[in-house]
C-alpha cells in the first residue's frame, strides 16, 4: 500500500533530480554572485550593493522596459494572428492539405536562421527595398527606414513574430478542432452578431491554448539572448544581452552586476510561472 | 464564395510566412546580387563546396551535433517517460506544483541561469565537456518531453494496458507489446521536438561548451553575424535539411519498429 503511494515520486525522481539540481545551481550561483560573494575575484561579505548600482543604472532601466516592450508586442501579436490563422485553418475546405504541414516550418527553424531571414528580407539592401525601388516607390537604398538594429526593435519583434505565430496557431487550432462549430452557430440563432458569438463563445474556450501560448512566447522573448544580439540595437540592448555584456567583461569584478541582471530575469520568470499556474488551477487543467 | 476568400487569405498568410525561406534558397546559389536587382546576377556553389569539402571540417561537426542532439533526444524521451505517466495516470500530493516545477524551464530565462550552471560545471569539471552541454539541454527538452508525453497518456487513457494485464500480460511485457506502440506517435512528437531545440541550442551550447564542444549551430552563427548571406544561407539551408532527413528517418524507424507484428495498431 505504502508502495504503492510512493510511485509516482519514483517515477517523477530522476526529471526532478535533474532539473532541480541545474535550476538550483544556476540560481543559487547567479544569487550568491549578485550579492557580491565572489571569492575568485577578491569579493567577500554580502551586499545589496550590486543590485542597487543596476537599478539606479539608466541604461538597465532603459532595457528593462525594451525587454518588456519587445516581448510583449511580438507574443500578443503572434497569438492574435494564431487565432487568425486558425480559425482560417479550421474554415478551410480542405484540412489536410499542404497548408496544414508548411505552416508549421517555422517551428523546426531556429531563431538564429530566423534572424536571418528577416535580415534579408528587411535590411537596406533586403527584398523589400529592392522591390519598393523596382516599383518606383523607393528613390535610393538608404531611403528604406532602419527596420533592423532599430531602436523601436521591429526586427527583434519580427524574427519572434515569424517563430512565434505557427507555434500560437498550433496551440489554438488543436483546441479549435475539436470543439463543437454548434455552439458558434448557436451563439448565431439566438442572435448573437459574428463577433459577439466569437468573442462570448469561441475565445473562452481557447483560453487554454491562448493564455500558455501568450506566457512562453513572452517569456522566451523576453530571456533570448540570440535575436537581440543579433538584430537588435546597441542602445539599449536587451536585458539578456547587457547581462551577457558584464559576464564576459575581462574585470571579474563586473560579474556580479551580470547576476543582479539575471536575477531581475528570473524574479520576472518567476511572476510569469505563478500567473500560469493560478490560470491552471481557476481552469482545471 | 466565401470558402474561396477564406482560403485566399489563408493561402496568402502562408506565403509571406514562406517566401523568406525562398529568399533565402535563392541567397544560397547567388554569387553576386548587387542592389537593386531583384534576382542574382550571378550563380555558385562556392558554399555549397565549402559544406562538403573534407577539408574544412564542416561534415564531422554536422554529424557530432546530430550525435549530441540524438542523445538529448533519446534521454529526453526516457526520462519524461515515466514522469509523463505518474502526471497523467496517478493522483498524489502536491502533484500540481511538480507539474509547475517540471514545466518551468520553459518559462526561465535560460541566459539567467546559464551562467549559474556554468560557474558549477567548471568546479564540478563538467564545462567544456560533451555530457555537459548534453545535461544542460536536458534542461530545457525535458519540459517538452513531459508536456508533450502526458498529453498522450492522458488521451489514450490506462484501460488497453489494464485488458492486456487481465489476459495475462505482465507488466513489463505489457510496457513492450502495448504500451510503447500506442504512445509512438507521441515518442516520434517528444523526440523531435527535443532534437530540434537541442540542435538549435546556440548559447547554451556556447557557454557550457566553452568553444570546446562545436555544434553546427556554432558554425552558422558567425556567418549570420558577419554578414556572409551566401555562407549562412547554405550553412541554414543545411541545418533544416538535417532536421528533415533526421525527422523523417525517426519515423520510419518508428514506424518499421510499430509494424512488426502489431496488426492492432493502425
Amino acid at each position: 500500500m505504502n508502495g504503492e503511494r510512493l510511485r509516482p515520486y519514483v517515477m517523477l525522481a530522476p526529471v526532478l533530480l535533474v532539473e532541480a539540481w541545474l535550476i538550483f545551481t544556476g540560481i543559487h550561483t547567479a544569487f550568491e554572485q549578485s550579492l557580491g560573494h565572489f571569492p575568485a575575484a577578491g569579493l567577500s561579505g554580502y551586499s545589496l550593493k550590486f543590485y542597487i548600482a543596476v537599478l539606479k543604472n539608466p541604461d538597465f532601466l532603459k532595457s528593462l522596459v525594451f525587454s518588456f516592450y519587445v516581448a510583449f508586442v511580438s507574443s500578443a501579436l503572434a497569438v492574435i494572428l494564431g487565432i487568425f490563422l486558425a480559425v482560417l485553418l479550421v474554415h478551410s475546405p480542405r484540412k489536410e492539405n499542404l497548408s496544414n504541414y508548411l505552416y508549421r516550418l517555422p517551428i523546426i527553424v531556429p531563431h538564429t536562421i530566423a534572424v536571418l531571414l528577416v535580415l534579408s528580407i528587411l535590411s537596406s539592401s533586403g527584398i523589400l527595398p529592392r522591390l519598393l525601388y523596382a516599383l518606383g516607390l523607393l528613390s535610393a537604398e538608404n531611403a528604406f527606414p532602419g527596420m533592423v538594429f532599430d531602436r523601436a526593435g521591429i526586427g527583434v519583434i519580427l524574427t519572434y513574430l515569424w517563430k512565434g505565430t505557427p507555434f500560437a496557431t498550433f496551440m489554438v487550432y488543436t483546441i479549435l478542432k475539436n470543439t463543437n462549430p454548434g455552439l458558434f452557430e448557436a451563439a448565431l440563432s439566438l442572435g448573437a452578431g459574428r463577433w459577439e458569438a466569437f468573442y462570448y463563445v469561441v475565445l473562452p474556450l481557447l483560453k487554454p491554448a491562448v493564455i500558455p501560448s501568450f506566457l512562453f512566447l513572452f517569456a522566451y522573448a523576453f530571456g533570448s539572448w540570440e535575436v537581440p544580439y543579433l538584430i537588435g540595437p546597441t542602445h539599449p540592448r536587451a536585458l539578456p544581452v547587457l547581462a551577457y555584456t558584464y559576464y564576459v567583461s575581462p574585470e571579474l569584478s563586473a560579474r556580479p552586476y551580470a547576476m543582479a541582471v539575471n536575477m531581475v530575469m528570473v524574479a520576472v520568470s518567476f511572476i510569469l510561472i505563478y500567473i500560469y499556474s493560478r490560470q491552471m488551477a481557476r481552469a482545471g487543467w | 464564395m466565401e470558402r474561396r476568400f477564406v482560403n485566399l487569405l489563408l493561402h496568402a498568410a502562408i506565403g509571406v510566412m514562406i517566401f523568406p525561406m525562398a529568399v533565402l534558397v535563392l541567397w544560397a546559389f547567388a554569387r553576386e546580387w548587387p542592389w537593386p536587382h531583384l534576382f542574382p546576377t550571378g550563380f555558385s556553389v562556392r558554399g555549397w563546396v565549402h559544406l562538403l569539402n573534407p577539408c574544412t571540417g564542416v561534415l564531422p561537426v554536422l554529424l557530432y551535433s546530430v550525435l549530441l542532439s540524438s542523445v538529448v533526444a533519446f534521454l529526453t524521451v526516457i526520462f519524461s517517460l515515466p514522469a509523463a505517466r505518474a502526471l497523467a495516470f496517478h493522483e498524489f500530493r502536491g502533484k500540481r506544483a511538480i507539474e509547475i516545477f517540471v514545466l518551468s524551464p520553459m518559462v526561465i530565462p535560460t541566459t539567467a541561469i546559464a551562467m549559474g550552471i556554468h560557474v558549477n560545471f567548471i568546479r564540478i569539471g563538467l564545462a567544456d565537456t560533451f555530457w555537459g552541454v548534453v545535461l544542460a539541454h536536458l534542461l530545457l527538452c525535458l519540459p517538452y518531453g513531459i508536456k508533450i508525453l502526458t498529453g498522450v497518456f492522458e488521451a489514450l487513457g490506462d484501460r488497453i494496458e489494464q485488458q492486456a494485464r487481465v489476459l495475462g500480460a505482465g507488466w513489463l511485457e505489457t510496457y513492450i507489446y502495448v504500451t510503447l506502440p500506442l504512445i509512438s506517435p507521441g515518442l516520434v512528437t517528444a523526440g523531435i521536438m527535443a532534437f530540434v531545440v537541442s540542435f538549435s541550442q546556440y548559447f547554451l551550447t556556447f557557454l557550457i561548451g566553452g568553444g570546446r564542444v562545436v555544434t553546427f549551430s556554432m558554425l552558422l552563427f558567425p556567418f549570420i553575424q558577419g554578414g556572409d548571406r551566401h555562407l549562412s544561407a547554405v550553412f541554414s539551408l543545411a541545418f533544416i535539411g538535417t532536421v528533415l532527413i533526421w525527422v523523417f528517418a525517426l519515423e520510419a524507424l518508428v514506424k518499421r519498429w510499430v509494424k512488426k507484428g502489431q496488426y492492432f495498431y493502425t
